[in-house]
């Protein structure tokens, strides 16, 4: 089975819709800048990839992750031709910080929060009267562990058209913490990079319109399978083996083989961890066959959008399936040993023929989610008969 | 690999003051639980590993160890209290998720490490602390502790979360990615949750409820006992549209219906509301909808022959969710 991307919608630091997100990264344009909602002085790091909407420099305001949530889900629903209108349509959001920031502000202000306004179901109640949604805290790998909720859901017949989106802004304190233990800060988020110094935040919103297969109309990509697992070994470190079997398992259900994958959308935070642990996990898994699918981290162009990093990927390998084109690892000056026998793209994006995308999430507490995408319209070859 | 028959609760455990058990659910009073002291993890646990675990986590990790072992999932020398956890048999461990609902867990610490930092910088702020920036912290804690490395989900759903995670929990093992799923609700009571929600901190829920959820057919084939059966579930935006959902096909009126709070029946098939749980224990955000599967239980055990609606959520919240929950007898319906 395989489930229709009927419509995307995208807000990050670098664009406010799929097409402006999309062209800026073809380009390698970065939404690198000095840190804009937090007092600059209180931290090591200077720098984030915030999306520039605050009142005023400095003044950081409640509730942003959720009216980019709202953008993208509205921009998401008229690409796939649908009214705004979700009484019957599970809306499944995947963030890492939901509306923490609303809390850490409120509490800062000695101001009450509603606990009603810590998850998104209450403003995609108002603004598209959906009462079926879900807001999944489950750290950098969220949006994608979303998607394969909203994947179960079209196989059990529940639905027949399910929103999955992720939105996170920078909080206070995940900034403060990463601070705290990334002593010599990175000046930007560098990917598998032989001299990576950390990862840094940035804000963001995706969604997609997922559909079954057969409801036929325009379509990015398809939705193969989505696997998800557990490390089960640190509560922030990644473990090569938890993210093996996180790749085997989503190929294993998208019924593919290394060989048969052209593009791999990574995870790519920066850290020296992170990206250690995913070229491992590649290298064991894709064996002599690392060395086929182009690879590319969009976190060097939009930073480490937290939980609705891993959708981002998808939006971003959806039209990298459906143009061809594959924007770069930006700030990429040499490629970590580890990563020697990968294709990274690098400087400029690059074209090539592309059938399967292989899309990385991780997060915190070992949190692994992998999805397998496949162009719309794409004749089944081999390996790829569903 | 999908899963055909019906979905069934192997297990449950509880962390909450006043209460040892599902079969004392149904009769817990507001006087009993504000008489009994808190839960003391480290008691019920041992010390080990519990030093940089947030209260939410430890909490978890108390009513998560009994539901385990009351499925039969734990290697019997860990099942005696105060013996060290082992992990869920190796073989056995990938196929084992997690799925926790909690809403405020960790929003002290988030809001505790902020404050610091507009006051100070953030050398002034714990390393440790940076897992429980994550609002998945607890999740995370119980597959670790338990080697538990199936699919690993946090619902910070509102009001309806607890129950939302029991239909996801049954949703992961239809879809044949896990044979068990172990679900923990739970909330802690300190003065930033109280803060925030402008409430006294001993009018607040701390603790936890855990069940474990899988397969009739792989419950029957382990020897392990049936609790409960899962029915529909909806959730829908209203008490009368979610439950009307619920009740839809039938199999029959429930004999119980498990309310947040006071509520009008949304129909003549419908029992009169019991908020009992929210009026022994308090508001239980996050962790109620788990509480009352496990009240259920505990209301079956009694002898209850009907099923029990459940549901979380009110007119007021964004949205309500419902779940159906039968008696269910050892061996095939």
């Amino acid at each position: 089975m395989s489930w229709l991307i009927a419509g995307t919608g995208a807000v990050a630091s670098v664009g406010g819709s799929t097409d402006e997100v999309f062209a800026a990264l073809r380009a390698g344009r970065s939404g690198l800048a000095p840190l804009r909602g937090f007092d600059p002085a209180k931290y090591r790091a200077r720098s984030a990839y915030e999306i520039d909407d605050r009142p005023a420099p400095g003044t950081d305001v409640p509730g942003r992750a959720t009216g980019w949530l709202l953008r993208a889900v509205a921009e998401a629903l008229a690409g796939a031709g649908l009214p705004a209108d979700l009484s019957d349509v599970p809306v499944i959001v995947g963030t890492g910080l939901r509306e923490l920031r609303t809390a850490e502000l409120g509490w800062q202000a000695g101001r009450p929060v509603d606990p009603a306004d810590l998850h998104f179901g209450t403003a995609l109640r108002e603004r598209f009267a959906a009462g079926w949604t879900y807001t999944v805290a489950n750290a950098c790998a969220a949006s994608v562990c979303a998607l394969a909720l909203g994947c179960d859901l079209l196989a059990a017949d529940a639905a027949d058209t399910v929103v999955v989106a992720g939105t996170d802004a920078l909080t206070e304190s995940m900034f403060g913490l990463l601070d705290r233990v990334q002593l010599d800060p990175p000046d930007q988020v560098r990917p598998f990079d032989a001299d990576r110094r950390g990862t840094l935040l940035g804000d963001g919103a995706v969604a997609v319109v997922l559909r079954r297969a057969d409801d036929g109309g325009p379509a990015a990509a398809r939705v193969r399978a989505v696997s998800m697992n557990c490390d089960v070994a640190h509560p922030t470190a990644p473990d090569p083996r938890g993210i093996a079997a996180a790749i085997r398992l989503a190929h294993e259900q998208a019924g593919v083989t290394p060989a048969d994958i052209d593009l791999v959308l990574l995870h790519g935070t920066g850290t020296t961890l992170n990206d250690a642990a995913e070229a491992a996990a590649l290298t064991d898994v894709f064996g002599p066959a690392a060395g086929r699918p182009l690879l590319t981290a969009v976190k060097s162009m939009t930073g480490h959008t937290s939980g609705g990093s891993g959708l981002l990927g998808v939006v971003v390998a959806a039209r990298a399936l459906a143009t061809g084109w594959v924007p770069p690892t930006v700030g990429l000056r040499e490629p970590m040993p580890e990563a020697a026998a990968f294709r990274l793209v690098r400087d400029t994006a690059q074209e090539a023929d592309l059938r399967l995308a292989q899309v990385d999430a991780f997060g915190f507490g070992g949190v692994n989610a992998v999805a397998v995408l496949e162009r719309a319209g794409a004749p089944a070859g081999e390996g790829g008969a569903p | 690999m999908t899963a055909a028959g019906p979905v069934v609760l192997t297990g449950v455990g509880l962390a909450l003051p006043g209460v040892a058990d599902a079969a004392a659910l149904p009769g817990a009073t507001r006087a009993a639980v504000r008489a009994a002291a808190p839960v003391v993890p480290a008691d019920r646990l041992g010390r080990r590993g519990l030093r940089y675990v947030d209260r939410a986590s430890q909490l978890a990790l108390c009513a998560g160890r009994d539901a385990l072992a009351d499925a039969g999932l734990l290697p019997a020398r860990d099942a005696a209290a105060g013996a060290p956890d082992g992990p869920v048999d190796g073989a056995a461990s990938a196929g084992v998720a997690v799925v926790v609902s909690t809403n405020l867990g960790n929003l002290d610490t988030v809001c505790q490490v902020a404050a610091t930092i507009a006051e100070r910088s953030t050398d002034r702020i714990s390393p440790m602390s940076l897992p429980t920036a994550s609002s998945n912290v607890t999740a995370a804690a119980l597959a670790t502790r338990f080697g538990l490395r199936g699919p690993n989900l946090t619902f910070t759903n509102g009001a309806t979360s607890g129950l939302d995670a029991v239909f996801w929990a049954g949703s992961l093992v239809t879809a044949g990615r896990c044979r068990q799923a172990l679900v923990v609700g739970v909330e802690t009571s300190n003065p930033v949750v109280a803060g925030l929600r402008g409430r006294p901190v001993d009018e607040l829920l701390d603790g936890a409820a855990a069940v474990v959820v899988e397969d009739a057919a792989t419950a029957d084939a382990r020897g392990a006992r049936r609790l409960a059966e899962l029915g529909r579930y909806a959730r829908r935006a209203g008490v009368a549209a979610c439950v009307q959902r619920v009740l839809a096909g039938g199999p029959g009126a429930p004999g119980h219906w498990l309310a947040a709070g006071p509520a009008e029946p949304p129909g003549p098939a419908v029992p009169p509301a019991d908020p009992g749980l929210t009026a022994a224990f308090g508001p239980a955000s996050g962790a109620l909808g788990v509480l009352q599967c496990a009240a259920a239980v505990g209301w079956f055990a009694a002898g209850a022959t009907e099923p029990a609606l459940v549901t979380a959520g009110s007119d007021a919240d964004d949205a309500v969710a419902g779940l159906l929950l039968r008696p269910a007898g050892t061996g095939p319906r």
